[in-house]
């Protein structure tokens, strides 16, 4: 009898090379084109929707066309190449930090291990370095003496429609984390090459829909979803009668309301979608707990900004809202809930690109406390986390840990909050005051090394799933060591689209972990005057 | 006259060298796999530290003819992964069935324990039975992964994409106004 040998079978297994496959590779990655097959692509942008944006003041959003990342023809404009290489050279010149980024990188390879798509894929492209070399490649050729004589001999080459196919499926498989940037000695952002990247690739029509349909409600009604003034007001309402019920205390709600001391800004999927819903009513039962003057926008009714995901004058456009509302309005400040690249925009972008706060802005100063927030002067932009931690501090919430004790929580740390804008203490210092116990995942997941969820900028759609669950495996697999050894049951963070993303994450990796807001658990322990509890054995989620 | 071992001995003597090769075949299958073969922190390298665990845990299990249930976690560990990684189902799966070439080439290169490649019959049979639970295995990742996916579209998140706006719906298709902005 003769066995097959293991060459055999690995030759019966394995058929031929083909990127990402785990096939075994024969070609330089140069020579190696990029496949695209239902499931490995986010839907591309819908016409009209890029349509609508286009014609916007100061929004460019050209060459809308219906196309198909699976067909080999593209519909590219004639002069796609004129624009992309005019573009490129337009942000090498505007971006000293890109042109730094293309020069400076030594290719030592701390980065390349830490991308959540690396590591859950094993697709060397997806290591930063080479998703950064994708354009560092072209940037060479077309734009470097050296490259332009030597060619690949320099690391470099020509831009080609295959280069573009390239650029459009790696720049999708960054979560613009920055968890790569803090391993890097130079401190080169991969997240901000991406950014370029898609920016470059929406100068030719190339998006994708789960980014740009956002985008283009928000330009319209305000917030990702959609929604008009009074179904979102409704939305709003419903959840704090749920409260009222709940508690026993009727909530102030208030809208658009002129002189209002704090504007509240908060992901849309609070407001709508579940589980935000349920830290939404954590806000409202806060808030009302403190007697706060503060009051909703039915307008800067968005905290997330996917103009990040697009462009930079559409970033500017929809964070411009906010501000344009605390002027309308005539706040002191705004106070941010649980979003992520809300705070990114917040904290990286909103000084440069909409400038001076509105006059009748000050720097933010809790009513309760009197803490003043300094951090925040030029922004005039608090984050929940650090108001309620402050609040904490100063005693001036009673807390009922008992009420948590369906809850054994551990902490994910949401990238942008967590890394972009040092958000790290505050909800360790919370959390520990509102539950009995939690448990802190391995060091080296958490905090500044947190890993993504690996849905983030706009990948957070279902068409990827598979995509979704395997860069996300990092960080199910940290959550998966805590739930095996102190059975854990939560993971809550202050993101929205964690709360959404990491929800499907659990139930294929972890199937029985609840994902929370912070602000949830907050209010789930909060002792009020006056209240008539019912039986909450699930906190703000009991169903009566 | 050398002497002769039995299986039991072999297993003993080679267990962690297949093991190691085992493990080594199995990460091969990923693109770029140095670092999963490597790097030995569970947290900083999944692929690599989920598959050393399960395969780790899955031989001796093999070795002594244990049953289904006491193999599926160690299958599963691995398979969860496979299963949402851009493998075809036989390419998720095969790596298991690698043990067997694995310790035949072993035996077969020490001429005291060359002849034990005969009587690998049962070890056989196990690997074939563990082989035919991944893909059932398999099959239910796959499931939970079409599962998660609708329950996500059910959620309403899908209203994020996929839904008009009320306003739109008032309207006949092709009169929405395109520069009206709402500011």
């Amino acid at each position: 009898m003769s066995l097959p040998k293991l060459e055999e079978l690995s030759q019966s297994v394995w058929q031929g090379p083909s990127l990402s496959t785990g096939a075994i590779p024969t070609k330089e990655w140069m020579d190696t084109p990029v496949t695209f097959k239902p499931g490995g692509y986010a839907y591309p942008a819908k016409k009209e929707k890029l349509e609508y944006l286009n014609a916007q003041p100061g929004l460019s959003f050209p060459f809308a066309r219906v196309w198909s990342p699976e067909e080999d023809d593209w519909l590219l404009p004639d002069n796609w190449k004129d624009i992309i290489l005019k573009g490129i050279a337009e942000r090498l010149d505007k971006f000293r930090s890109l042109k730094i980024f293309m020069d400076c990188c030594v290719r030592c390879g701390a980065c390349a291990d830490k991308c959540h798509f690396f590591l859950g894929t094993g697709d060397p492209r997806n290591m930063p370095v080479m998703r950064a070399e994708l354009l560092r490649s072209v940037y060479r050729g077309e734009f470097t003496l050296a490259g332009k004589i030597l060619g690949r001999l320099a690391g470099g080459r020509k831009m080609t429609v295959g280069v573009l196919k390239e650029w459009f499926m790696y720049a999708y498989q960054c979560t613009e984390c920055r968890r790569c940037s803090i391993f890097c000695p130079y401190g080169i952002d991969t997240a901000e090459i991406t950014i370029i990247l898609r920016e470059l690739l929406y100068s030719v029509g190339l998006g994708i829909n789960w980014v740009i349909e956002p985008v283009s409600n928000s330009t319209r009604t305000g917030n990702h979803m959609g929604l008009q003034p009074l179904p979102f007001r409704d939305n709003v309402e419903f959840l704090a009668e749920d409260v009222e019920s709940l508690t026993g205390i009727k909530q102030n709600v208030t809208f658009n309301r002129k002189g209002a001391e704090i504007l509240f800004v908060t992901p849309s999927a609070d407001v709508f979608a579940e589980p935000g819903i349920y830290t939404c009513m954590g806000y409202l039962l806060l808030f009302n707990a403190l007697g706060l003057d503060y009051t909703w926008s039915t307008y800067a009714s968005e905290g997330g900004n996917f103009g990040l995901f697009t462009n930079n004058e559409a970033m500017k456009a929809l964070n411009g809202k906010m501000y344009a509302e605390a002027e309308r309005l005539g706040v002191k400040y705004i106070l941010g809930g649980e979003c992520g690249h809300m705070w990114r925009v917040v904290h990286q972008y909103m000084d440069t690109m909409n400038g001076k706060t509105p006059a009748n802005m000050e720097v933010p100063v809790s009513p309760i406390t009197g803490t003043v927030f300094n951090n925040a002067a030029s922004t005039k932009v608090v984050h929940i986390t650090e108001f309620t931690a402050d609040l904490i501090k100063h005693n001036k919430l009673k807390f009922d840990t008992s009420r948590n004790s369906h809850v054994r929580a551990t902490w994910h740390d949401s990238c942008n909050p967590a890394r972009a804008m040092g958000i790290i203490e505050e909800p360790r210092y919370v959390l520990d005051h509102v539950v009995d116990k939690w448990w802190e995942m391995p060091e080296n997941t958490i905090r500044e090394q947190t890993f993504c969820c690996g849905s983030g900028t706009g990948l957070n759609t279902d068409e990827i799933m598979e995509l979704r669950m395997r860069s996300g495996l990092p960080r199910a697999n940290a959550v998966k060591h805590v739930v095996e050894k102190h059975d854990v049951n939560t993971l809550a963070c202050i993101c929205a689209i964690d709360r959404a993303t990491l929800t499907s994450l659990m139930n294929y990796w972890n199937p029985g972990v609840t994902v929370c807001g912070l602000t949830e658990l907050v209010a789930n322990a909060l002792v009020q005057k006056g209240e008539n509890r019912a039986d909450m054995p699930e906190g703000l989620r009991t169903m009566l | 006259m050398s002497q002769m071992f039995d299986l039991a001995e072999g297993f003993r003597q080679y267990q962690e060298k297949i093991l190691a090769r085992w493990v080594d075949y199995t990460l091969s299958t990923y693109e770029s796999s140095d670092f999963f073969k490597k790097e030995k922190d569970q947290f900083a390298n999944p692929i690599g530290g989920n598959v050393r665990v399960a395969l780790g845990e899955l031989l001796p299990l093999l070795i002594k003819g244990a049953g289904r249930s006491e193999y599926e976690p160690a299958i599963e560990r691995i398979v969860s992964i496979r299963a949402v990684q851009q493998f075809t189902p036989a390419q998720a799966v095969s790596p298991l069935n690698a043990v067997k070439h694995i310790t035949r080439e072993i035996f077969g290169a020490d001429s005291e324990r060359k002849h034990l490649n005969g009587e690998l019959y049962d070890f056989d049979f196990a690997v074939d039975i563990a082989l035919l639970a991944a893909f059932d295995i398999y099959m239910q990742f796959r499931e939970r992964v079409y599962s998660v996916r609708i329950n996500e579209i059910k959620s309403g998140s899908i209203v994020l994409t996929d839904s008009m706006c009320p306003s739109k719906l008032l309207k006949p298709e092709g009169e929405i106004p395109m520069a009206q902005t709402g500011r």
